[in-house]
């Protein structure tokens, strides 16, 4: 019963989480001033330009919370999706080579117009070219195996990784090379309304659709031959939850860049605390994921006199915290 | 009335045959044992009948349709399967390992209902692991996860239950236990059994319980023999299936009248 409440707590914990990081920042707001812009806000209350305290809520701390939110999330639901389909507790959103694929597209996009503008659409081209590319591979021998899977995303990871340093080799030092370094660092510093609006619908059709189709996962779980002995069409539901996860971590990583972690740890904290039943684990890992990376982002925007990338923070503590996990779980029935 | 039909069946891989000409059927309440050693062709053949692989000639037919025609789901409520050895990478709860037997009735937007999770709890109590339903099933024993398994295919509700080598890593006790609960699926529930299995006295097992049986004897992709335990389960048989000299024999115990054993002799 204690368990049923705190996962109720958590669930909704996101909630609170918007409202505390409103206040967090190097411009100090009062509770009054706060609640007062969010009812003139809600109650479509016309804009003044005057009002310094509606902007910072408004238009810089609003939208970088919201985008976080949706990529933590993302990122967290998309590996809970990843580790059923793959029967491997150890992988994360980037296993299909989403992440490498990006950054190139990114890195790319940087290179040929100087400019961060068009990296939005190159990351989520190339991400989910990346994914594609792994999925052909993987059916090579016209089977649809696992571990060809895994193995199509580690190629494609690496030959993606490679043309990252390739590009990075032949940046313009002074201006692009920083560019295409910041970007892979991961941030949220840049987030506005209109990066929710381009990479939230990938990340919001793709969460929808792992929602949906969550206690499949389960099914999945138990490897191709029994999944269909079960009466799942393996192939067709493979596919579907592969392009909801990509479509989700394809979002996030363009509009974020690189964020580590959180699509690892985050599933691993709701297995440990609550259940591996995807029923349960899937609608957890979303808060969770939407908790912890603003939560984090929180920290990188306000420790130290500049920002941190906040994919080095995500890291940073999701290391460290994910070998105590490993230490942890060890005795809980893995195998 | 035949629930499987199995015609003139072949598969290989590219060029390896892995067997050839197969016939055979299941008729209903029936209890089919599929003997040999490994690599004969026993499991390739419960694939194919299971729809995961695809005959290269013949025809398997399911209440007289092609199972080439019949899709994943549909197969699902004719066919259930109990794999040899099921390991598990997450500690799901046991009951959530049976309740995805109800897959099959479970629509691609829907989660298993009330009725799905009472089914998936009469089933464990059924095998008789009802205690257990809360505990991850990693932590199982062999023979515990092999009852488990036996609870989903129970819960699939699908009137054939294909086993493979169901009780092969099991001690005398968990053998012996599911041995039971074989008889019980078909005595009580009306199941018709394909089972896999390394140990012809199974045959006798299911013989000595007054269940319909038959043998299917394979070795290197062909059946050397095919028919009733007491007729086909003897000394020559076996000598030419695992180059083993036995001796069956009759014992008379309490209420089991007849009941036939194997006794290995000498490695031939």
């Amino acid at each position: 019963m204690k368990r049923k409440k705190t996962y109720f707590l958590l669930l909704i914990s996101p909630i609170f989480i918007v409202f505390f990081s409103l206040f967090v920042g190097n411009y100090s707001l009062s509770l009054t001033e706060v609640i007062n812009i969010l009812v003139s806000k809600l109650s479509f209350a016309p804009y003044d330009p005057t009002n310094k305290a509606l902007y910072i809520v408004w238009n810089i701390r609003m939208p970088r919370i919201i985008l976080g939110m949706l990529v933590g999330a993302s990122l967290a639901v998309s590996g809970v999706a990843f580790q059923s389909l793959f029967k491997n507790p150890l992988v994360s959103s980037s296993i299909l080579g989403v992440t490498s694929g990006a950054g190139f597209g990114a890195a790319l996009s940087i290179l040929i117009f100087s400019s961060k503008n068009y990296t939005y659409i190159f990351a989520f081209g190339f991400g989910l070219l990346a994914v594609f590319l792994s999925y052909w591979i993987g059916r090579i021998y016209s089977t649809n195996s696992t571990v060809m899977l895994v193995l199509g995303g580690v190629v494609v990871s690496s030959v993606f990784s490679s043309l990252i340093s390739l590009a990075k080799y032949m940046a313009d030092p002074y201006n692009q090379l920083p560019t295409i370094v910041y970007w892979l660092m991961g941030s949220l510093s840049s987030a506005s309304y209109k990066d929710i609006y381009l990479g939230g619908i990938p990340m919001v059709i793709g969460i929808i659709g792992l929602i949906i189709s969550r206690w499949r996962l389960n099914v999945l779980s138990m490897g191709d031959r029994e999944a269909q002995t079960l009466g799942i069409n393996v192939n067709l539901n493979k596919a579907f939850i592969i392009s909801c996860a990509t479509l989700a971590t394809a979002g996030a990583v363009s509009v974020s860049g690189n964020i580590g972690w959180v699509g690892l740890i985050i599933p691993h904290i709701g297995r440990m605390m609550f259940s591996n039943d995807n029923k349960y684990l899937i609608p957890i890992s979303i808060s969770l994921g939407a908790s912890y990376l603003v939560l984090v982002d929180n920290l990188a925007r306000t420790i130290g006199g500049a920002e941190i990338p906040l994919g080095i923070l995500t890291s940073l503590l999701g290391g460290p915290f994910f070998v105590y996990l490993l230490k942890r779980t060890k005795g809980r029935g893995w195998d | 009335m035949e629930l499987i039909k199995v015609n003139s069946a072949s598969f290989s891989y590219e060029k390896a045959p892995v067997f050839n000409n197969l016939n055979l059927k299941l008729n209903i309440g029936e209890v089919l044992c599929l003997i040999g050693s490994n690599g004969c062709g026993k499991t390739t053949l419960l694939d194919c009948i299971l729809g995961i692989k695809k005959l290269r000639k013949g025809e398997i037919l399911i209440n007289g349709v092609n199972i080439s025609k019949l899709k994943a789901s549909q197969l699902a409520k004719d066919i259930c399967y109990v794999p040899q050895f099921h390991r598990g990478t997450f500690p799901y709860k046991v009951l959530e390992i049976v309740v995805m037997g109800r897959a099959v009735y479970t629509g691609f937007f829907n989660m298993p209902s009330k009725e799905d999770i009472s089914i998936a709890m009469e089933a464990l109590e059924l095998v008789g692991m009802d205690k257990y339903k809360d505990k991850p099933y990693t932590e199982l024993s062999g023979g515990e996860v092999q009852l488990v398994m036996i609870a989903r295919a129970i819960a699939q509700n699908s009137s054939i239950i294909i086993m493979d080598e169901p009780t092969s890593h099991l001690d005398i006790r968990h053998e012996l236990i599911v041995l039971e609960n074989v008889v019980k699926l078909v005595k009580d529930k009306g199941k018709s059994i394909i089972i896999a299995t390394h140990s012809p006295n199974h045959a006798f097992h299911f013989e000595n319980n007054n269940i319909d049986t038959s043998v299917a004897l394979m070795r290197e992709g062909g059946f050397i023999d095919y028919g009733k335990p007491k007729d086909v389960v003897n000394e020559m048989n076996l000598d030419k299936l695992y180059k083993v000299k036995t001796k069956i024999v009759d014992i008379e115990v309490e209420h089991y009248y007849n009941m036939k054993q194997i006794v290995p002799l000498k490695s031939s």
